[in-house]
């Protein structure tokens, strides 16, 4: 049995509609792989089957050699889960959700204590900690799913668009952390748009286009395809229909023009 | 940029009203996948068959009648009218308070339509325009219907009404119910610009849900009590006999508006007897007084429907300005966030303690609280349910409460008085249960959950069991008084016992995690309803008259308390059992496609 995630031949069928075809990945302890894709190529669906939010049309997902199937719950408590979307409980403080994640979670009362205060503090949120998270800014909150997915330690990360809405420092911190956690030995799914990000973090990388995966492999191995070039310009290659110039030079038009 | 021009303003203007009116009827709360079409469809009906239902149940005295004489129909009217006025005031400020957070600029507004070139004046009369519209098409939907119906069927069996007196009739009762509807809506309006000028930006926000609340229990409270109301209580009020209670007064201003339009044309009408049928045969003595009756109060009417016409403005005025006054600003995001509260500290403190070694129960616990105090849905279910409670309440106090300290001569009422608040509670936290706290929002608990529920369940009990003390703790004046130090104390400590029982009743077939599950409505309402209503009734009076019986001796209260722990520990050990076996939790579960709930794939035959 080989510790880490395994997804095989995953689909998902909305009515007869795939979202997600033929999707096989693999992520071992101490790496970081990153899921690309433009708008409706099918990451959100993965990621969600992959929590184990969506349960999956066919195909199996395996985490340490397991079906998580049968063991949802044990699998959970291993995840750490950074959703693209910052919704959570806007009547409670920071401090309230994350007592609630960590209550949950069976931390100890005085280690979930304890880590809630460090990790406020460090993600800068110690004075909006009592403050209901209906007046947190998008960028305070997605700080408050930094911290709930971290609070537990977990052995896999699910973090998809991590970045969006964050500041210039808490970003910053973010992307040190990242490779921190995976030297750690802990297993990363970085799913992004930030190819920056993504180039400069993730070893591996996976680029899904119309549910299906169109390339993956090691960063380098994917630049040298298009000798040499950037991984933004293996994407362009990959999953851009359009000519991305011209489209732009459309735009521009259509902003100039007046009655 | 290019200031918008007048035009271009008004267009503004009107797209931004919709876009209010639509945020205003807009129903996200239960569910993320609600169709807002549908919910409200769904609402329409169930108001509208309440109100042809209460229509047709107050006119089966005149739709029996084989010869309806206009002196005693003109007075027993009086009672109906009654209730419809206050019917619609309460239920157009139920409305305006169950939208009560969007009744002013949001920070969201903010946000959203700051930054475009429309000035800040343009918003805030188009948001006022917003609830002027929706003020005013719910009242007009809500009455439509009945202001036809009833005069219809109030005349239909006194011979001799012609065509015209009936249009006036309905002319007359529309105008005076939307009319009340809208002083309901305008009067919710008003209190809140005043608390909001009065407490100013910091406070305001911190008590708004309180006010709130409370402004719920009272409009459910006087919805309740309304058709308790005789029309002999309504000729002692307006006549002055005997001066009316204050909440009161509004519903008899518009009554004395309706009367004043077009009382006489009933109380006028001559009697017209049908071929055959002699005059003899007609108790046309009882007709004459009913008609001098009516015709005493006419002044006092016309005396009432003066306060109307100046009230009506003075209410509406008050809304408009303390709106444009309070609304003049767009909300600043940062501003209206409540400090938090040192009492919530301690009472977190305090339930930590106590729970240290539970994670999962301190998780069920608070987040209880926190959802039945701050989500707004939640508290508005608590409200109606404390409501429902202080209406039998007022009820039976009305009647007298206990005459003497003897307590085979006390009323079952008296002890129903906690029962019923008691078990409206209860349900209402169970209720609230399958009502999730933020549909969006449930992955987080989904993500976090260890798969048993037990312990999660176990905190939520306790927090409904929080709320039972406090309410037993606020009763016990009331109680003291009636029943004095002794019998409190075995009443209460009953109560507890009782609320337990009902509670892990309550909870015993409860599948899901509380707050974190889809909401699936019920499949038939029309029978579950009045089902839950004859069982809250049947329930109270059978457990007030056992501890009637009970509190009589020391003996017998030992021996109903012992049953009761006997029936709770029965129901708890039962629920263990039941509990032991593991199964997957169903978060997404949705109801059925209408046309399955219809049953309508049932009757379907496939021919080759």
């Amino acid at each position: 049995m080989q510790a880490g995630l395994e997804a095989r031949r995953l689909a998902k069928y909305y009515s007869a509609i795939a979202a997600v075809r033929d999707f096989n990945l693999t992520l071992r302890p101490g790496t970081i792989l990153g899921l690309l894709g433009p708008n409706g190529s099918g990451k959100s669906t993965t990621v969600a089957m992959l929590t184990g939010l969506r349960e999956p049309s066919a195909g199996q997902i395996l985490f340490d050699g397991h079906s998580i199937t049968d063991r949802m719950v044990e699998y959970k408590a291993r995840v750490g889960y950074v959703p693209e979307d910052a919704h959570l409980y806007t009547f409670l403080s920071g401090r309230e959700q994350l007592d609630l994640i960590g209550r949950l979670r069976r931390l100890p009362t005085d280690l979930r204590t304890r880590k809630i205060t460090t990790l406020l503090d460090l993600f800068g949120l110690t004075s909006a900690a009592d403050q209901p998270i209906s007046g947190y800014s998008k960028g305070m909150r997605q700080k408050i799913l930094i911290v709930s997915a971290l609070l537990h330690d977990p052995d896999l990360l699910i973090l998809d668009e991590p970045e969006s809405g964050l500041d210039l420092s808490a970003s910053l911190v973010l992307r040190h952390l990242i490779p921190i956690l995976a030297a750690r030995g802990k297993m990363i799914l970085y799913s992004s748009h930030v190819l920056d990000y993504v180039e400069r973090l993730c070893g591996a990388v996976v680029v899904l286009h119309r549910g299906r995966i169109v390339a993956e492999g090691p960063v380098r191995q994917l630049r040298a395809m298009i000798q040499g070039g950037s991984l933004e310009d293996v994407i362009a290659q990959l999953v851009t229909t359009m000519d991305p110039e011209g489209t732009a030079r459309d735009i521009a038009d259509v902003v100039g023009q007046h009655a | 940029m290019n200031p918008l021009g007048s035009d271009d303003g008004a267009t503004a203007f009107r797209l931004m009203t919709r876009l209010f009116v639509r945020r205003l009827i807009d129903n996200d709360l239960i569910s993320p996948h609600a169709d807002r079409h549908e919910s409200l469809a769904v609402a329409y009906a169930l108001v509208l068959s309440l109100a042809v239902f209460a229509t047709f149940f107050l006119s089966t005295n005149y739709l029996a009648a084989f010869i309806q004489l206009p002196g005693p129909a003109a007075l027993s009217a009086l009672s109906d009218r009654f209730l419809f006025i206050a019917a619609s005031i309460s239920i157009s400020a139920l409305a305006a308070l169950l939208v009560w957070d969007a009744l002013a600029l949001e920070a969201r507004d903010a946000a959203v339509l700051g930054p475009l070139p429309i000035a800040a004046r343009t918003i805030t009369r188009a948001k006022l325009a917003a609830a002027m519209v929706f003020g005013a098409a719910l009242t007009v939907a809500l009455n439509t219907i009945p202001s036809v119906l009833y005069p219809a069927f109030l005349t239909l069996n006194i011979r001799g009404t012609h065509g015209t007196t009936i249009l006036k009739l309905i002319a007359a009762h529309a105008t005076t119910v939307t009319t009340a509807g809208l002083f309901g809506f305008f009067g919710i309006l008003a209190i809140r610009g005043i608390l909001r000028l009065l407490l100013g930006e910091q406070a305001f926000p911190r008590a708004s849900s309180t006010i709130q609340s409370a402004l719920v229990v009272s409009a459910v409270t006087a919805l309740l009590l309304a058709p308790t109301v005789r029309a002999k209580d309504v000729r002692i009020w307006v006549g002055g006999a005997d001066a009316p209670p204050w909440p009161v007064r509004p519903v008899l201003w518009y009554l004395g508006v309706n009367e004043t339009f077009a009382g006489r044309l009933v109380a006028e009408t001559p009697i017209v007897l049908p071929p055959r049928v002699s005059a003899a045969a007609i108790p046309t003595r009882g007709d004459e007084m009913a008609r001098s009756l009516y015709r005493a109060l006419l002044p006092q009417f016309a005396s009432l429907a003066r306060t109307a016409s100046l009230s009506f403005p003075l209410v509406t005025a008050l809304a408009l300005t303390t709106f444009l006054w309070t609304n003049r600003r767009l909300p600043d995001r940062s501003a209206g966030v409540p400090a938090p509260s040192r009492i919530r500290t301690v009472v977190r403190k305090i339930a930590e303690r106590h729970t240290q070694d539970d994670p999962e129960a301190q998780a069920g616990f608070f987040f209880t609280l926190q959802t039945l105090i701050r989500s707004a849905p939640h508290r508005t279910i608590i409200a109606i349910a404390v409501a429902v409670g202080l209406t039998h309440a007022l009820i039976v106090l009305a009647q007298g409460g206990r005459n003497s300290m003897e307590m085979r001569s006390t009323p079952p009422g008296v002890f129903g008085i906690a029962i019923m608040l008691l078990l409206s509670l209860l349900g209402a936290v169970s209720h609230a249960a399958t009502v999730p706290a933020v549909p969006a929002a449930n992955w987080t608990i989904r993500m976090a959950w260890r798969g048993d529920e037990r312990r999660y369940l176990a905190g939520v009990k306790r927090a409904a069991m929080v709320l039972v003390a406090l309410l037993l703790a606020l009763l016990l004046p009331l109680h003291l008084a009636l029943l004095g130090i002794a019998k409190t104390i075995a009443h209460s400590l009953l109560g507890l016992l009782f609320a337990t029982t009902v509670l892990d009743a309550l909870f015993f077939s409860y599948r899901k995690l509380p707050f974190a599950c889809s909401y699936v409505p019920l499949e038939n309402p029309k029978v579950v309803w009045p089902a839950a209503f004859a069982t809250l009734l049947f329930v109270t009076y059978g457990f007030a008259n056992a501890e009637r019986w009970a509190l009589q001796t020391p003996a017998r209260a030992l021996a109903l308390a012992a049953t009761l722990g006997a029936i709770a520990l029965l129901v708890r050990t039962a629920d263990r059992v039941r509990r032991r076996e593991r199964w997957p939790v169903n978060f997404d579960d949705r109801p059925g496609l209408a046309t399955q709930r219809l049953g309508l794939l049932e009757h379907i035959t496939i021919h080759d």
